[in-house]
């Protein structure tokens, strides 16, 4: 077989803001590798309610380079706590109806306890500190 | 005399509704306490008294509190105002 040795990849930290509805396969085949054995998924969707109304959508904005820069942080912060493979963050802006994702967090990594670790980090770190708001 | 500068502020959400634009540059002193800052920017739209309380205060990109801290601030930085973050 391969030898270990020669399968390099370099780690990726792959973060989208987008209109589009996420997908759930294409993020997290975006951290899948083969010197992984666990990839952990986080997915954010839409609820019916807040606060005892009903919910249709939620529209949500953000500082987008300032964004983009603290969920880099978050990743480079994940790094130095855990040996993940690759972590992927997508947020949608815009209308998210209800059960629609409105964030899809994806991290790889050798063995589970470190990815779901990181996972639980990221979207509790996003949640306090990245510029993105529902309007 | 103070040495002033411009910076380009940035309104999101209630403070872009409340001034009625979403940027604008304005002249400030290069050194100024971030409180100090906030009310430059209070003078020129009154409205945003209303959400002090409320917003957060970005300058370069970089969290910062209504409060004493000393801003060295350049011709061309970002300050941004926005509203309680909720993403995820």
């Amino acid at each position: 077989g391969e030898d270990l040795n020669e399968v390099e990849e370099n780690s990726k930290d792959v973060i989208k803001f987008t209109s589009e509805k996420l997908s759930i396969d294409e993020v997290s085949q975006l951290v899948i590798s083969p010197l992984c054995g666990a990839v952990s998924l986080f997915v954010g969707t839409t609820r019916n309610n807040f606060e005892g109304k009903k919910v249709i959508s939620l529209e949500y904005e953000a500082y987008l380079p300032m964004a983009e820069n603290e969920i880099r942080k978050i990743c480079s912060d994940i790094r130095q706590k855990w040996p993940v493979k690759h972590i992927a963050v997508f947020h949608r802006l815009g209308s998210v109806p209800v059960s629609e994702a409105s964030i899809i967090i994806a991290v790889s990594s050798a063995h589970r306890a470190e990815s779901l670790q990181a996972v639980s980090y990221a979207i509790d770190t996003l949640k306090a500190k990245v510029p993105i708001w529902k309007k | 005399m103070v040495v002033q500068c411009q910076v380009e502020v940035l309104y999101f959400a209630k403070s872009a509704e409340i001034t009625g634009i979403r940027s604008e540059t304005i002249s400030v002193p290069q050194e100024i306490r971030a409180l100090q800052l906030w009310n430059e920017i209070e003078a020129r739209h009154p409205g945003l008294a209303d959400v002090r309380n409320q917003v957060i205060f970005a300058v370069r990109q970089e969290y910062v509190e209504l409060g004493d801290q000393l801003l060295q601030l350049q011709s061309g930085d970002e300050i941004a105002i926005i509203p309680p973050i909720s993403g995820g």
